[in-house]
């Protein structure tokens, strides 16, 4: 194939794949949740259908907001989807991020692009004059700063040995670049399972499934959304949870695809299909077996989570 | 050509100062008038600055001879890269300032028109000298102007609050200055000459302690200017209350003018001829960089006052602009990988200088026109201005995300930039050194998250949600003038985040000039404009595409605007918010200190928060007939270092008053013994 087709088209290909698995993987989680709850549970299918159903439907608009509040669910969506293009789903010819005319790839600009998607989303439930929106854009902007510096730990403590903090260079190069999977991996894996407790809005940090106001940060935040606007946000949230998912694997499970022969995708497929699975099973579990964190505990939590990644940095480097 | 720009733009600048002789009796021609000056001075200031940035790096500096005052010092005038780099930055928001100024200033009808023309056209000018100085005299003098100009700004609404803010920029300048002049006349002592170019030579020889001495001396003195923490408390209070175009200049610009010093100090005139510099530089400068950041953003969460706010946010983005700099002194000339590294760094601190420039000037000249509509800075008083100023609303968003450091505006671009020079950089230095670094970059992390937690309070409390007071609910969209010059500067902000590759040019000079070697160009848009580069050594390293990253923002939203949301555009209703069954009122508006509540909370030992809750009970306990809650932090710095300052002074200060007793006799007794004194220490030589 043209080489430069190919740039273009394997990026496009896991996006794809990421955005159209993204309820998938809500739904499977929500029926494990289920059965382990000893309930039968929606279909896993289900988020395809309230999707589509957000979709065909009618806004409600609170007569308090005005543009923003329109156009923030498609930037929020727009922003979800090109985090999406940065994160290797299966293929990852290890070079290609350095030396390919269109770099897709760097683990900063994922965070940044999920920062921004937060940051509108929380504008928007400010627009609305409620004060459950803004209680939500509130906590969500607390929990994201305590997030943040645990997350760049964690990219970094990886960072410092690939030479990169482009994932698509990181998920290429699987044993030959790290040595083996040491200590220091498990504690950057540690914290990183915590953010993404807290960066999926699950419990123990948020509860996807309430809308009781004392306990919601993300869910408040969508309150006044309807219709189509609320789908995007939806959609967006499920896209940020497969690709938080594929963005685990790529830092520590880097069994990719590096050539494009079909052996090999289907093996580097294999590997990010099971991967999935096994950590949505571990979100189903914690969200099982945990009761969510008073708010205010959350930083403690959190903060396991900072220092045991600045310890997986410390590891690296001394 | 060169020297003719430089003449026509001090000329400019001047003529706009002689402007306010026409007085305050024809006071709209006056303001027109000396911002035209101001407008021509900044663009031939533009001009120029562009042409001796594109004109190569290794071209030689403008040298002008100044006509000859001093008996002791000549006067000269050297632009070189450095220089017209920060010339650059001063010309832009000058630029905006000057559309920007006249019909803010007449809606503020508060101070006298010549006041406004001779005080902005001098500060502008006292800055542009000081890129220009070309020796150590002209230096200091311009460096004078500059705080003096500054000051007359700060009150020259002549408000109770602006004087005393005034006296206490003045008391920091000054101290700040003092220590300059030191550094200054010490260097001078050694060179023979005021000259920077004898002083550089003079420097060379200096013993180690020495140079480290003068450096952190001067590192205090330029601190001090830009609010470097524990030295900000002047910032948060003198910014605010200049009129909003010049806080613009005094946030965006001024600051910048210590980070040229240190810079120029620094890597320049105290750099030793040879080798790397002494690494407790580097890391000093480091370390105050990640505390101003960390600190000026939180306590900007907890302020009310929009302009306030922004000011604190200053504190902030010096310090991100400290950390590239740190870096880049930290590994300043010591080959190879850490040269490339320290240029990367240098790459960042300096694009950062120049966004910073852009977006605090637009977020400052966005607060202005919330000003102008409602004379209220207040945010708990504001709110649902989006509605009523849609044009501020949405600059004021770019601002936000910009200097929130988010994709794709050009905050992101220079913070992306100062992240990967810290990875690489602590790859390189390994061990403790290399986790120093990383904990830097888990404070640069912080401060982006809580500066995004920040806007979306300033923003959403001031123009989102329902009007909470009736200046709010009656405010009208600023004059096209004023939307004039925040356009300019958000384009800026725009341009460089989609594509900052086209910036690198103009960041050759400067580095090159600094650390010798290659320039930005060559090593960040290695592949061509579109793409950055972050690398130490070839083959390795994160190369990221802003322009594609924008487009493809900008083309999935398109998508979903189009296939989702347009067609469904005609079955909207609008209906108020659902608030638990009462009718809604702009109380149930989350407010800004509700907002800042959790990380008030969790930050309490930084905040020390102060709560006083009076109730007022009716006939039972359980009916409160009024309620009284007032919620205060502390800035740390202020009660435990300022004010204790403040005391001794006081306590020194009342007894020698209890000494002065008024008796003749007893002054003539002081004088001679402090004659006596003097004469038995110094007297025996």
């Amino acid at each position: 194939m043209d080489p430069t087709l190919t740039r273009w088209i394997w990026p496009l290909v896991q996006t794809a794949l990421l955005v159209l698995l993204g309820p998938l993987v809500t739904g499977l989680i929500q029926k494990m949740k289920a059965r382990l709850q000893c309930r039968r549970g929606a279909g896993i299918l289900q988020p395809y259908r309230d999707l589509l159903k957000l979709l065909r439907k009618g806004t409600v608009q609170s007569d308090t907001s005005g543009s923003f509040f329109r156009v923030v669910p498609v930037l929020v969506l727009g922003a979800t989807c090109a985090a999406a293009t940065l994160v290797p789903v299966f293929f990852a010819p290890g070079t290609a991020g350095y030396a390919s005319l269109l770099p897709l790839g760097d683990a900063l600009l994922l965070a940044g692009w999920f920062a921004l998607a937060r940051f509108l989303t929380a504008i928007a439930a400010l627009d609305a004059g409620g004060a459950f929106g803004g209680m939500g854009a509130s906590r969500e902007m607390t929990v994201a700063t305590l997030v943040e510096p645990a997350l760049i730990l964690v990219i970094f403590s990886v960072a410092i040995v690939a030479g990169t903090t482009d994932l698509r260079v990181i998920a290429g190069h699987p044993v030959g670049m790290r040595g083996s999977f040491g200590a220091a991996d498990l504690l950057a894996l540690f914290a990183m399972l915590i953010l993404l407790l807290a960066e999926t809005g699950r419990i123990p940090v948020d509860n996807p499934d309430t809308h009781l106001e004392l306990t919601m940060l993300h869910e408040g935040m969508l309150l006044e959304h309807s219709g189509p606007g609320l789908g995007c946000l939806v959609l967006a949230h499920h896209i940020k949870q497969i690709v938080l998912i594929a963005f685990v694997q790529a830092l520590f499970f880097p069994w990719k695809a590096a050539t494009a022969t079909s052996h090999a995708l289907i093996m580097g497929l294999g590997a990010f299909l099971l991967g999935t699975l096994a950590l949505s099973v571990f979100l189903a579990i914690v969200e099982s077996s945990y009761a969510k964190l008073r708010f205010f505990n959350l930083p403690q939590f959190l903060s396991i989570s900072l220092l045991s990644s600045f310890l997986a940095v410390a590891l690296r480097l001394l | 050509m060169s020297i003719g720009g430089l003449w026509i733009m001090l000329g400019a600048y001047g003529a706009g100062a002689a402007v306010s002789i026409l007085g305050s009796r024809w006071g709209n021609a006056t303001r027109v008038l000396g911002h035209v000056a101001l407008f021509l001075g900044a663009l031939a200031g533009l001009a120029l600055a562009i042409q001796r940035l594109t004109g190569g790096a290794l071209q030689t500096a403008i040298h002008v001879e100044l006509p000859h005052l001093f008996p002791f010092a000549n006067l000269v005038l050297t632009l070189d890269g450095l220089s017209a780099f920060f010339l650059l930055i001063v010309s832009i928001v000058t630029i905006a300032a000057a559309i920007y100024g006249p019909a803010y200033l007449k809606a503020h009808s508060g101070s006298s028109p010549a006041v406004e023309v001779l005080g902005i056209n001098i500060f502008v000018a006292s800055m542009a000298l000081v890129l220009c100085a070309g020796d150590a005299m002209t230096f200091l003098l311009a460096w004078e102007g500059m705080t003096l100009a500054s000051y007359v700004l700060v009150v020259s609404e002549g408000k109770e609050s602006n004087t005393r803010a005034g006296l206490i920029y003045m008391i920091m300048a000054h101290a700040g200055t003092a220590l300059l002049m030191v550094v200054f006349l010490t260097l001078a002592v050694h060179a023979g000459s005021f000259d920077f170019a004898a002083i550089r030579t003079a420097a060379a020889a200096l013993s180690g302690t020495e140079r480290s001495v003068l450096f952190f001396l001067a590192l205090v003195g330029l601190g001090a200017k830009a609010g470097v923490v524990p030295l900000h408390i002047w910032l948060p209070q003198a910014h605010p209350a200049a009129p909003s175009h010049a806080s613009a200049l005094m946030s965006g610009v001024m600051l910048k003018m210590a980070i040229y010093g240190i810079l120029r100090l620094g890597l320049d005139l105290l750099a030793p001829a040879t080798g790397p510099l002494p690494p407790s530089w580097g890391w000093i400068v480091l370390a105050l960089g990640a505390i101003s950041a960390i600190i000026g953003v939180l306590y900007a969460l907890q302020q009310h006052d929009l302009k306030r706010l922004l000011a604190f946010h200053s504190v902030e983005n010096v310090g991100i602009i400290l950390m590239g700099v740190g870096m880049a002194m930290l590994l300043a000339h010591r080959g190879g990988v850490a040269d490339a590294l320290a240029a990367l760094g240098l790459a960042a601190a300096l694009l950062h200088t120049l966004n910073h420039a852009a977006f605090k000037g637009l977020l400052f000249l966005c607060a202005g026109v919330v000003q102008t509509a409602t004379h209220i800075l207040n945010m708990e008083e504001l709110g649902g201005l989006a509605r009523r100023m849609p044009w501020t609303a949405w600059l004021f968003l770019i601002g936000a995300v910009a200097i929130s450091a988010l994709p794709p505006l050009n905050g992101f671009v220079s913070e992306w930039m100062t992240f990967q020079t810290l990875i690489l950089a602590s790859a390189y230095l390994r061990s403790g050194s290399g986790l120093a670094v990383i904990a830097v970059a888990a404070a640069l992390a912080l401060t982006g998250g809580l500066a995004a937690a920040c806007f979306v309070k300033a923003f959403g409390v001031t123009f989102l949600g329902r009007p909470r007071s009736t200046h709010a609910a009656e405010a009208v969209e600023g004059a096209p003038s004023m939307l004039a010059g925040m356009v300019l500067l958000a384009t800026v902000c725009v341009v460089i985040g989609i594509m900052p590759g086209y910036a690198m040019v103009f960041l050759d000079s400067p580095v090159m000039r600094l650390l010798g070697g290659v320039g930005p160009s060559q090593l960040v848009t290695a592949r061509g404009p579109l793409v950055l580069l972050a690398s130490g050594s070839p083959g390795t390293g994160t190369a990221v595409s802003m322009t594609a990253a924008a487009v493809l923002l900008g083309v999935v939203a398109l998508v979903a605007w189009i296939v989702v949301v347009w067609p469904r555009t005609l079955a909207r209703r609008r209906e108020p918010t659902w608030t638990c069954g009462m009718a809604p009122q702009s109380r149930f508006d989350y407010t800004a200190t509700a907002f800042a509540k959790p990380l008030r909370f969790i930050f309490a030992l930084l905040y020390q928060p102060k709560r006083t809750v009076r109730k007022k009970t009716g006939s039972t306990p359980y009916v409160l007939s009024q309620l009284h809650w007032q919620s205060d932090v502390v800035d740390l710095a202020l009660v435990h270092f300022y004010n204790h300052i403040q005391a001794g002074v006081t306590r020194v200060a009342n007894a020698i008053r209890q000494r002065s007793t008024g008796r003749i006799h007893d002054y003539i007794g002081f004088v001679l013994i402090t004659l006596l004194i003097t004469l038995l220490v110094f007297g025996r030589g």
